[in-house]
């Protein structure tokens, strides 16, 4: 490839990107990064004794990157969820449940092999979290009730279960797991990608799962008009138990992996995730009011949560103020994002007059 | 006074005072159709004022922008010799006009006295003063000697009880001109004439009146002038004694017949496909039969609450109550849900598109093959290509015009987004197509594509079931028309019978 061509794909690829819906997103990453790159300041690695950036480390970057995983999982769920007009409250409670639970019963089972131990625990926690997913989707369609009471009321529930059944101990998990989730594939000893790298698998098959596949396609327009669907054809109850299902799916593997990652589990777990996890789906970008949303959105939503928190931290504010900052952040983000699109669709609107 | 070809009524004595409201050379554009067109002509002070037209003349924007609810794009309207230009219901109503009208704006939830007084709520300090409210809205009420329970909750009362409320709202807050849209369309019989006395002693006490409204009967029992509206242009203002009903319905339809070319689409009719025997619904119609051929296209006239669109609900499966016997293809059938009804080959082309037809936030082209994406797939991933094929074919046999099959619904035109939800049951191959008002909202361009579109399935051998309110339309498409009034079937005339004028007095129910 000539130098020419290069920078011709290049634009090309810039272009493109500057026409999507997470455009303005990865600016406010970039801006973000940029501002970190400046003004963290450096320190001396006392083992090397050489300069290291305060941010641009890998451990840094990694930390971040996997603080945001866990939610940014859920958050590719919650998107799904928030696109076809629903909303689901009780995720982070889904996500003790399927924890503890799999942590006792890796107690109780106890398997040899650490083969069996990793997919015990898989099914454990994706299972528990369809089954909470299931049930919240039946208990919406087959009740009538808003999917806000009905999640805020399993939310209680589940967390109740997860309270009950754990006595409140938090339980550790066989240390085969934790190999696993800490794998560092014959990187520096200290680096832990697996989390990472869940994610960007989730905000994958997410994406393909949303903008590729049929069902996907029906939660758009389930969200997007209701009414309508149902006089296209469409198996309403049926997608919305399967949008829930998929929550509660993404809650599970996420839980598996903070338990694997972290060594044990409780019920106390991702306590307040489900705000993180709203809040990372609407500033990528999700509409309330259903039909719109990404899962490569929510996931940068999620990053950027993170991001602000980390800037934080590094840039050394006062960190009392990190609730404030992150609260107005959302709110900017969301303004900015609907003062956009009211201008895109001015301007559909002004072509169709024209025409 | 005499018929204009435009509404060029001369008027005598414009600024007279004895001239309630004038309008001068008022026009309206709404996305897609030219609502109103240069609409001048005078009410007296006093009068009970009909205004008459199709479906779509326009007269019900008339009244909405008389009384603030819409604006008009051009011209000018005088009230009691004074401008007037309300561009809000409340400022209309401080000067003096209020509306009855269908879509009744009330909050449910609050008693018929909170809503009288909503807009200045009797307060001592911040603390609402509740004898002082009732004692306002009884007297509001017994102003229009209505009697009614101002500590109910409004959400309680039948749409007639409404209405009275509404009008009391308006006459207590000191409307001289009240604009009256179909009042008596959700009524029943009794309501109704409750209603017509009301409006009597109204009009005793010096309130004009604008009735909006096709129903005969009505407008000869009230009315004193009437105003005949037709494609949004003032056709006639004349006093009721010089006019018959014949006479306004000729006024109402008058358009010309030849610029529909009544095709013979050439299709022998073949198999029954589509029969319905002894339909009936809480939702509006009874004892409904009928049956549409292969290659029949069969029109279904009526005015607005007929029960036209609520029997199509129920053949296409919407209508949980709905009892009476379907047969489609000589197979009689159950249908409990759009997706049987789409499985026996049947589609609907809605009447409400951007509520029922289109997802406004999807691309033109996921509204194409929503019904059909399953087919589209393989192991449930869309294959984009074949997708985009079918989108390509449709768009263009059906002339859709968007930038790109991915441009948004919300964007395209009301014609360009009939014909997405026209394509969306193309693309569905069905045998059955009930299409209710096709062409409501619609430029006359795509309006006559649609037209072609329809005589083109027809010949190909799918049974149409056309519900419309335009009348050349159905004259135009219909192989025979069956004509509904009030829930039930009064009619069906065989299109070598069928004339404008036997369809009017058909629906309307005049000799």
């Amino acid at each position: 490839m000539t130098l020419r061509k290069v920078a011709r794909t290049g634009m090309s690829i810039l272009k493109r990107a500057i026409g999507t819906q997470q455009a303005g997103l990865v600016f406010v990453i970039v801006l973000l990064g940029v501002l970190l790159a400046l003004t963290a300041g450096s320190h001396l690695d006392p083992r090397t004794g050489q300069s290291v950036h305060n941010f641009y480390n890998l451990h840094t970057l990694l930390q971040t990157a996997t603080d945001a995983s866990f939610f940014a999982i859920m958050a590719v769920g919650a998107t799904v969820v928030i696109i076809s007009g629903g909303i689901d409250l009780s995720v982070g409670s889904i996500y003790a449940l399927a924890g503890v639970t799999t942590a006792m019963v890796l107690r109780s089972v106890a398997p040899d092999s650490a083969v069996t131990v990793v997919l015990l625990a898989t099914t454990v926690s994706l299972g528990i979290g369809l089954i909470c997913g299931v049930l919240n989707g039946v208990m919406v369609t087959g009740l009538g009730v808003h999917p806000f009471i009905i999640t805020l009321g399993t939310m209680w529930v589940v967390r109740g279960i997860a309270f009950v059944s754990s006595h409140a101990e938090s339980i550790l998990v066989p240390s085969s797991l934790t190999a696993v989730a800490k794998a560092s594939f014959g990187m520096a000893s200290s680096v832990y990608p697996v989390p990472l790298l869940v994610m960007l698998a989730v905000m994958a098959i997410g994406s393909v799962y949303l903008t590729r596949t049929v069902m996907g396609r029906h939660v758009f327009a389930v969200g997007g008009n209701p009414e309508a669907s149902r006089f296209s054809g469409l198996r309403l109850n049926r997608i919305t138990i399967g949008v829930f299902a998929i929550s509660g799916l993404t809650a599970g593997l996420a839980a598996l992996l903070g338990a694997a990652f972290y060594g044990s589990a409780s019920c106390a777990d991702a306590t307040g995730y489900e705000l993180y996890v709203i809040a990372a789906a609407v500033v990528g970008g999700a509409s309330l009011s259903g039909g719109r949303g990404s899962a490569v959105s929510a996931t940068l939503g999620a990053l950027l949560i993170v991001l602000i928190r980390q800037s934080i931290r590094t840039m050394r504010f006062d960190q009392n103020y990190e609730w404030i900052i992150i609260g107005c952040a959302i709110i900017l983000a969301v303004v900015l994002d609907q003062a956009s699109s009211r201008a895109a669709l001015r301007r559909l609107s002004a072509d169709a007059v024209r025409r | 006074m005499r018929e204009g070809s435009a509404g060029t009524l001369v008027p005598a004595n414009a600024d007279m005072p004895d001239v309630a409201v004038a309008f001068r050379g008022i026009t309206k554009r709404f996305p897609g159709v030219l609502a109103l067109e240069d609409v001048s002509f005078e009410i007296a002070a006093g009068s009970m004022h009909a205004l008459c037209g199709e479906n779509g003349a326009g007269k019900s924007t008339l009244g909405k922008i008389l009384a603030g609810v819409h604006t008009a794009d051009a011209g000018e309207v005088r009230l009691f010799g004074q401008p007037f230009a309300a561009t809000r219901p409340e400022h209309a109503l401080a000067a003096g006009v209020g509306m009855v009208h269908q879509e009744l704006a009330f909050c449910e939830n609050l008693s018929v006295a909170e809503n009288l007084c909503l807009r200045a709520l009797p307060a001592t300090g911040p603390f609402l003063s509740r004898a002082a409210m009732y004692r306002e809205a009884e007297s509001l009420l017994a102003a229009i000697d209505a009697r009614l329970d101002v500590r109910r909750r409004v959400g309680e009362l039948t749409i007639g009880q409404q209405q009275m409320l509404q009008i009391a709202a308006a006459v207590g807050h000191g409307a001289r001109v009240i604009v009256f849209d179909e009042p008596t369309s959700s009524l029943s019989q009794h309501e109704a004439e409750k209603l017509y006395e009301l409006m009597a002693r109204l009009r005793e006490r010096g309130v004009t009146g604008i009735y909006v409204s096709h129903r005969m009967e009505e407008i000869f029992r009230l009315c004193d002038t009437v105003t005949v509206l037709r494609d949004g242009r003032h056709v006639a203002t004349e006093p009721i004694a010089a006019l018959d009903t014949g006479r306004i319905v000729e006024l109402m339809i008058g358009r010309k017949l030849e610029q529909y070319f009544p095709t013979d689409h050439g299709a022998t009719t073949g198999e029954e496909r589509l029969r319905v025997e002894g339909l009936s619904s809480p939702a509006g119609f009874r004892d409904i039969s009928f049956s549409v051929r292969a290659g029949e296209v069969v029109g279904m006239a009526g005015l607005v609450g007929a029960g036209r669109s609520e029997t199509a609900a129920a053949i296409f499966g919407l209508d949980g109550r709905a009892t009476g016997r379907i047969v489609v293809d000589g197979r009689p059938v159950v249908i409990r849900s759009p997706r049987q009804a789409m499985r026996l080959g049947i589609g609907l082309v809605p009447e409400d598109r951007k509520r029922q037809g289109l997802v406004l936030s999807m691309s033109s082209l996921a509204n194409t093959t929503m019904a059909i994406l399953p087919s589209l797939a393989r192991l449930t991933f869309v294959r984009s290509a074949e997708e985009r094929a079918i989108g390509r074919r449709f768009f263009e046999r059906l002339r859709v015009r968007a930038h790109s099959l991915d441009a948004t619904a919300a964007g395209l035109s009301g014609g360009n987004q009939q014909k997405l939800v026209l394509a969306k049951w193309l693309a569905a191959r069905c045998q059955v197509l009930i299409l209710d008002e096709p062409t409501r909202g619609v430029d006359v361009g795509a309006k006559a594509q649609i037209h072609a579109l329809i005589a083109e399935l027809a010949a190909e051998g799918v049974a149409v079931l056309l519900i419309s309110s335009e009348l050349p339309e159905l004259l135009h498409l219909a192989t025979r028309v069956i004509v509904l009034r009030d829930g039930r079937i009064v009619g069906e005339v065989p299109r070598v019978e069928a004339t404008q004028d036997g369809l009017m007095r058909l629906m309307a129910g005049v000799a």
